[in-house]
Order: C-alpha cells, then sequence, then structure tokens
C-alpha cells in the first residue's frame, strides 16, 4: 500500500512537472500571451520621401531601411510610390531600398511604412564585427593635436570601452584647443562622431556610426547618431554628444556606417521626414496575422493549428477535465451528493445551449413534469421498463410544448432545447427516478438539487472566458489536473457535510 | 475556526471519514470481484449454509415474470413470510407478510394486500427496481424472523437487527438497529431507525443515534436504550467472525437477527456498510481498525481461530477500556 501511494505520488509529480514545464516553455520562451486581453504595442514607422523631380530626366532614390527581425518582429512593411519601381537589396548588414523611374515631374513623395512589434522577436543577434583597423596617415597640425588628445585618453582608460567613452568626452570639450582644430568650425553631431571616429581610428579601434529611431509617438523625427564598437563579444553603443553607453530599449538601428541615408539621382531638395505611432494589437491577434505571413509562432503545434470549427469544438472540450475536477471536489471535498460524476458536467454542457436561468427553468420544470408522470404511472402499477419508457416520451412532449409556446410569445430561447440538452434531460430524469425508486423522494430531490448545484457552478466555470482561453493556450494545464486528480485519489480526510454529520460525537466530549 | 476544530477532534477521536473508509478499507481489503457473493442475497445465504451458518430458511425464489403464478405454492405452507428483492439494498423492497386469511394476506404493520398487490411487488422487484442499478433481479421468499421479546420495549414493530463491522475476521464494532414508526418497521438508519451501540466485550446495549444525533431513549417508546444485554452474545461474535472466511471480504458489515426460537441467524453480509454505527458506539471505527491492523501485523498475517480472534476483539473493544491480559 506504501509502495502503491509513492508510486501515486510519483506520478502526479510527474504529471505535473511535465504540464508546469509545457506552461512555463509556452509562456518564457514562447512568450505566448497569458491572458486572451493581453496588449503589445505596434509601432507603425512612416517615411516619407519628397523631392522634386528633374524634367525628363530618370529617377533613382535610393534609402536605407531597417534591417528586419532584429529585436523587433516585423509585422508589415510597404513602399508606397506612384509609378516608381522597388528594388530591395542587402549590403554589409543594411538593407537599402531603390525607387526608380524612367520619368517624373514635379515634387514627388514616396513613402515607407513599418509595423513592429516587440512580441516573438528573437533576440538581437551579435555579427561579429572587426576588432583591430589600421591607422590613417595623419600629418601636420592634425597629427599633433590627435597625439595630444589620445596621450591623456590612453592615461585615463582600462579598456576598449573607456577608451571610447573617454575620448567621446574629450571631443565634447568644444573649448579645447585641439578639439578646435580637429572639429574646424562644424560642431555638428555628425562631424563630432567622426572626430572621435578618426581619433579611435588612430588608436587602431574600430568604431562604426548608426543612425537610430526612437519608438515613441512622435511627428518629424530625425535619426540620432550613435557610436558603436565590436569589443569580442558583442557591440557596445555610445552616444557620440554626451557619451551616454548603452543603447536604450526603445531604439531601432536604421542603418550602420558613414553613408547618408537618402542618395537621389535625377532630383533635388530631398528630404525624409519619419513619424511615429503606437497602436495596440491583442497578442493573440498579432501571432494570428504573423502566422498568415508565414513567420513561425506559438501556433505551430499548438491547438490553433486546427481548422476554426475543431478549434471551437476543443474549446468546449479541454473544459471538460476542468468541470471534472470541479464535481470531484463538490463531492470528495464537500461532500454533496451529485448523480454521477459525469452528470452534472454533461448538464453544464446543455446550459451552452440554453443559457443558465432559462436551462435551469427548464431543467427543473421538465424534471418535475417527468417525475409526476411517474408517481402516477406507479399508482397504476406500471412495471419498471414501460414506466421509464412513458415518462420520457412525456418528456418530449412536455418540450415540444414548451418550444411551441416560446415560439408564439417569441422567445427564441424556447427553441433552443436542441438535440443534446434534450438527451440530457431525459438521462436525468432516468436517473432521478431510477434514484427515488431505490433511495426514496427526499434522497432523490437531494441528489437532484445537489447536481443543479454542481451543474451551475461547472458552467459558470467552464464559459469563463479567461480560464477557456487559457486551458485551450496552455494544454499542459490539463495535465496538472491530472495529477491533481492522481492525488485525490488518496485524500483520505472527512468531508465538510461528514464535520456537520459526526457533530454529535465532539459535542459529547464537551459535555 | 469551527471547522478545523471539529476536524482535529474527530481526528483525536479517530472516526473514519468515507474518503477514508472507500480508500483505505474497502478499495484495500475488499476485492471487487468478491462483491457479488454479498450484493446477491441468494447466493450468500447458499454459502452460508453450506459453512453451516444459521441463515432464515429459504422458501423458495422466483426469477421471471411467469413465475410469479407459482407464489401461492410457494407460501402455501406458511402463514407468514418475508419477501425480499436478492439484490436490493438498504432494506428497500421488503415486504413482510404476517399472516393471511382467504385469498388476503396481512402485512407485519396490519395492513391488508391483495394477491394482486403482491404480484405486482414481486414483478417490481423482477424488473429491478430495487437493485442497484436497476438490473433484472430475482424476488426471495423466506422465513419471517420473529424477535425475541427482549427489544419490544425499545423497538417499534418490525424486526431489531445486529450490525457487526469485521475487519479481517476481528469484530471491530457492534450496534443494535431498532426499528421506529417512521422506518415503518424496517431497520435502515437512513430511513429512521436508531442504532444503539453494543459493548463488544458484553453485549450490553449503550446510547443511540438516531438521524446523526445522539439518544437515550427511543423516540416512540420513550423507554431508554442503554442497559440491555444481548442473549448468546458470544455467539453472535464468532458468527460474525466467521463471516470473513466464508467471504474472503476483509472489511465486512455483518448483519444478524435474534430469532424468539433459533437465536442468532445472519440475515444479510455489506461490503460496504455505513459509517453511522460510529455515532451509535461513540468511538472511531479508524481508532479500533487500527489496533486490529497493528495486531495483524503483529501476527505477521498469519490466521487465527475464530474464537482467538472474538476474544481479542472483547479484550481490546470493552467499553471500560481494554481488559489488561489475564497472567498466565
Amino acid at each position: 500500500m506504501g509502495s502503491v501511494k509513492l508510486q501515486a505520488r510519483l506520478l502526479a509529480v510527474f504529471l505535473l512537472l511535465l504540464g508546469g514545464g509545457s506552461i512555463a516553455y509556452q509562456l518564457l520562451v514562447q512568450n505566448v500571451p497569458l491572458s486572451q486581453d493581453e496588449k503589445d504595442p505596434v509601432w507603425v514607422v512612416d517615411a516619407q520621401v519628397s523631392f522634386s523631380a528633374k524634367a525628363n530626366k530618370p529617377v533613382k532614390v535610393r534609402m536605407f531601411v531597417p534591417p528586419l527581425g532584429v529585436g523587433y518582429t516585423t509585422l508589415n512593411e510597404s513602399f508606397i510610390s506612384n509609378n516608381y519601381g522597388v528594388n530591395v537589396n542587402v549590403e554589409k548588414g543594411n538593407r537599402q531600398v531603390t525607387w526608380s523611374s524612367r520619368r517624373a515631374e514635379g515634387n514627388q513623395y514616396l513613402y515607407y511604412r513599418l509595423m513592429l512589434t516587440p512580441r516573438y522577436a528573437d533576440a538581437p543577434e551579435n555579427d561579429p564585427g572587426p576588432q583591430f583597423r589600421p591607422a590613417p596617415t595623419l600629418d601636420g597640425p592634425d597629427k599633433l593635436a590627435a597625439d595630444a588628445l589620445l596621450e591623456p585618453i590612453r592615461q585615463h582608460s582600462a579598456d576598449v570601452e573607456t577608451f571610447i567613452s573617454e575620448t567621446i568626452k574629450r571631443v565634447n570639450e568644444l573649448e579645447n584647443d585641439n578639439v578646435q582644430l580637429l572639429l574646424g568650425s562644424d560642431v555638428s553631431p555628425e562631424n563630432r562622431a567622426s572626430v572621435i571616429d578618426l581619433l579611435l581610428a588612430v588608436a587602431h579601434i574600430p568604431a562604426e556610426p548608426v543612425h537610430t529611431l526612437r519608438l515613441a509617438e512622435s511627428q518629424e523625427q530625425q535619426p540620432e547618431l550613435w557610436l558603436r564598437s565590436f569589443n569580442g563579444k558583442k557591440w557596445l553603443y555610445f552616444n557620440p554628444l554626451n557619451g551616454q553607453q548603452g543603447l536604450p530599449e526603445d531604439r531601432l538601428v536604421w542603418w550602420s556606417g558613414p553613408g547618408p541615408l537618402l542618395n537621389i539621382e535625377g532630383g533635388k531638395s530631398a528630404d525624409v521626414s519619419f513619424s511615429v505611432h503606437e497602436n495596440e494589437m491583442s497578442a493573440l491577434q498579432l501571432a494570428q496575422s504573423l502566422r498568415l505571413k508565414d513567420v513561425s509562432s506559438f501556433i505551430d503545434f499548438s491547438l490553433y493549428e486546427l481548422p476554426l470549427p475543431a478549434q471551437q469544438l476543443y474549446r468546449i472540450l479541454v473544459m471538460i477535465p476542468v468541470g471534472v475536477m470541479l464535481v470531484l471536489f463538490i463531492r470528495s471535498l464537500i461532500g454533496m451528493e451529485t448523480l454521477g460524476t459525469f452528470t452534472p458536467v454533461l448538464i453544464a454542457l446543455a446550459f451552452r445551449e440554453t443559457q443558465v436561468v432559462w436551462g435551469v427553468l427548464l431543467f427543473t420544470s421538465i424534471t418535475a413534469i417527468g417525475l409526476s408522470v411517474r408517481s402516477y404511472l406507479e399508482h397504476l402499477k406500471l412495471q419498471l421498463l414501460p414506466r421509464l419508457s412513458v415518462v420520457l416520451t412525456f418528456v418530449v412532449i412536455a418540450m415540444a410544448l414548451i418550444s411551441l409556446l416560446g415560439y408564439k410569445l417569441g422567445m427564441g430561447s424556447g427553441l433552443s432545447v436542441a438535440l443534446f440538452p434534450m438527451v440530457i434531460l431525459t438521462m436525468v430524469i432516468e436517473r432521478t427516478s431510477i434514484v427515488w425508486e431505490e433511495r426514496g423522494g427526499t434522497q432523490s430531490l437531494k441528489v437532484a438539487l445537489g447536481t443543479l448545484v454542481a451543474a451551475i457552478f461547472c458552467h459558470l466555470l467552464m464559459v469563463w472566458q479567461p480560464l477557456v482561453y487559457f486551458v485551450f493556450t496552455f494544454p499542459g494545464v490539463l495535465l496538472c489536473l491530472a495529477a491533481i486528480m492522481v492525488l485525490m485519489g488518496h485524500y483520505r480526510g472527512y468531508r465538510l457535510t461528514e464535520l456537520l454529520r459526526f457533530r454529535a460525537m465532539v459535542d459529547g466530549d464537551k459535555r | 475556526m469551527f471547522w478545523s476544530k471539529t476536524r482535529k477532534a474527530l481526528r483525536a477521536r479517530g472516526v473514519m471519514g468515507i474518503n477514508q473508509r472507500n480508500g483505505d478499507y474497502i478499495l484495500r481489503y475488499n476485492k471487487r470481484s468478491l462483491y457479488p457473493l454479498v450484493d446477491d442475497k441468494i447466493q450468500t445465504k447458499q454459502m452460508a449454509l453450506d459453512a453451516g451458518i444459521r441463515v432464515p430458511h429459504m422458501y423458495g425464489t422466483i426469477a421471471t415474470e411467469q413465475g410469479i403464478s407459482t407464489l401461492h405454492r410457494v407460501v402455501e405452507q406458511h402463514r407468514d413470510f418475508v419477501i425480499k428483492p436478492a439484490q436490493g439494498a438498504g432494506g428497500d423492497g421488503i415486504m413482510v407478510i404476517a399472516d393471511r386469511f382467504e385469498d388476503y394476506f396481512r402485512s407485519a404493520s396490519g395492513r391488508i394486500i391483495t394477491t394482486e398487490e403482491l404480484e405486482h411487488h414481486i414483478s417490481g422487484i423482477i424488473s429491478g427496481i430495487y437493485s442497484l442499478g436497476g438490473h433484472r433481479d430475482q424476488a426471495l421468499i423466506e422465513y419471517r424472523v420473529r424477535s425475541t421479546e427482549l427489544f419490544n420495549r425499545i423497538s417499534f414493530e418490525g424486526v431489531p437487527d445486529i450490525r457487526i463491522i469485521v475487519l479481517k475476521g476481528y469484530p471491530v464494532a457492534a450496534m443494535l438497529r431498532l426499528p421506529t414508526r417512521q422506518s415503518q418497521g424496517k431497520a435502515n438508519l437512513h430511513q429512521g431507525a436508531i442504532g444503539v451501540g453494543l459493548d463488544l466485550a458484553s453485549g450490553v446495549t449503550l446510547d443511540g443515534t438516531w438521524h446523526n444525533l445522539k439518544i437515550e431513549r427511543h423516540p416512540d417508546t420513550a423507554n431508554p436504550v442503554a442497559g440491555l444485554t444481548v442473549p448468546d452474545w458470544q455467539e453472535c461474535l464468532e458468527l460474525a467472525a466467521r463471516c470473513y472466511d466464508l467471504t474472503g471480504l476483509g472489511y465486512l458489515g455483518v448483519d444478524l437477527v435474534m430469532d424468539h426460537e433459533h437465536g442468532p441467524m445472519m440475515l444479510e453480509l455489506n461490503a460496504r456498510p455505513g459509517l453511522n454505527i460510529q455515532i451509535a458506539m461513540d468511538d472511531g471505527l479508524l481508532r479500533r481498525c487500527q489496533i486490529i491492523e497493528k495486531q495483524l501485523e503483529a501476527l505477521k498475517d498469519e490466521t487465527r481461530p475464530v474464537a482467538e480472534r472474538v476474544a481479542f476483539a472483547k479484550q481490546q473493544f470493552a467499553v471500560a477500556g481494554p481488559v489488561p491480559a489475564e497472567e498466565e
């Protein structure tokens, strides 16, 4: 016996681990939303390119667009233009779109729209970068100024990381003569970045400028310049203006390298303006729309892969163990009597079609009709089987009348007595009357009431949407339920009703 | 908390709950395949007869609708008899005929019953109204037990019976079940009969239980229930203990009746005996079962003769407390 108990406990633990593990995997690795209402931000980035085309000349506009799938999942990307051919090519980790047209005239507008979400994204991958580069040859005052600046930087730094931040700090001391010499009259961020880059190059430290966009509700945003360097393990990001280190979460790398964002042939006064909007989308919808685009998501190998009607069916089926579990608790822990284990769950399923209030009314009235017919037939001294058959026939007649009455009175729900609830109803009446025969009227009413109460609770639990979503999305829950059921099989404690029943034995002590 | 306090107090008294009874006793000691032996009273009776255990004499059985017409031949020789379903539960469907005149019968409560009514009753039994799960059943017609005068003061109509719970052949608890007006002559507690605890050592009645309450007097006769001695008590215990060897069911409820002529008779066996006996005895079944289980462990499951098992039970479960073992 002891070993059996142990075995059952081990089985329960195994099932619990298996179920819990699968839930944890789905939650932590696959990022499956915990509830149906979980919303994810969806960023809509619009880039508007405007320029005026030169007459009678072919137009070619090249613009950097962000590389896909780095830190964010791309939901949708579109290039909107009139009479332009579109071509996208990848080059050194950058993507570039080329709009081209044989001829265009007047002001031209090209649009690029990108929809991104942080959910389901892969971790940004680390393409290793160079760790060494040859120093450029400098001469004259430039060389002197660079050396003069680098000398203290070398002294105040310990490694590549500190060297870069020290360099940035020095270059931003604009009153420094050496800095002024190198910068010239141009103190724009781009120029500062190029001076920093130059100094780093002299020290053989590779660095490259990256242009980032902030994902925040904004109009007319301009890309922000950052510097990054590969330290052998990962990319280090630096703000060239203030030495701030580490790219903030909400930055999207648009392109890297010194090249300009826009390159235009056959046009002039080109301009790009960015605007960013935040939308919300339920995480589930998101996964489904990703799936349509053949992007792998948690939907693969889940119940969501089933065709929709089958999904609807399983949404109901997976809730049956939950209902059975509740009945188990009601019976073993509370001690309320019900007709069998499954009957309350089946009645609860029938309530789906009839609605609770209407269903309860229908069930009680028709069961009452059935039982009163039964007791009258007992008076006629009919045998068991013919008697039950007559009862069932009258139940069907009563149902038909109620449906008809409901229809005439314009109540649609009267018609909802479908085949399924009807079968269950007749079964309940049969079982109730058997209990009545075997154990008397009071007992059968008690059991019927217990069944009804259990069925109502089961129904409320089984149609509770957050729970339905949870069980359907994380089928591992079913294994956890099975584990609890296994443990319940060895529950030896008192039922609540027993505490009442044996109360006399405790009161005796007090006397 | 009321609940946890009650729970603790019940635990301390060794009260057995349904979950525990089902899991640790019925499931563990009673093999499912042996159930038909006790669920079918005809089989039980046959087995008891073969083993020489005294049971009420069986006049005949009726298994088919056609067989109903043989009723008059079966009961020809007898003025009084009992008709019961062979697989009935909880005393339902039992009809006691106390007397007859011409074509009429009179029930124990004095109601006049026509032959048609009797035949309809048998037809109901055969179609399975009273059997567990509504299976077809047989009607059993047997000797009507008439109780000893002894219990007349504390019972109302009907025949009191004695329920003894037997664990692996050791009697652990006993009560006298007394019919009331409410139970209509039946001795089943859930129908309103009262249960009176019995001192296992002496067969003397203790206080009783009625609808889960503790009582001291019979609700109909208002006489105190305590202090009576069941006659042939040793024989009763031995009879009950032997039923274990007979069926092989380790956790068994044995129902005995005291016939005024023949003494104790085994009426039926129950593989899922109820728990109300604990209120009647005012003692926990679990506590007593654990004493027996400890003893079994000490004996390494060796089977002991009936007399020795009964002696052990009498010594352990005397109301005055365990009797110290006699010095040798």
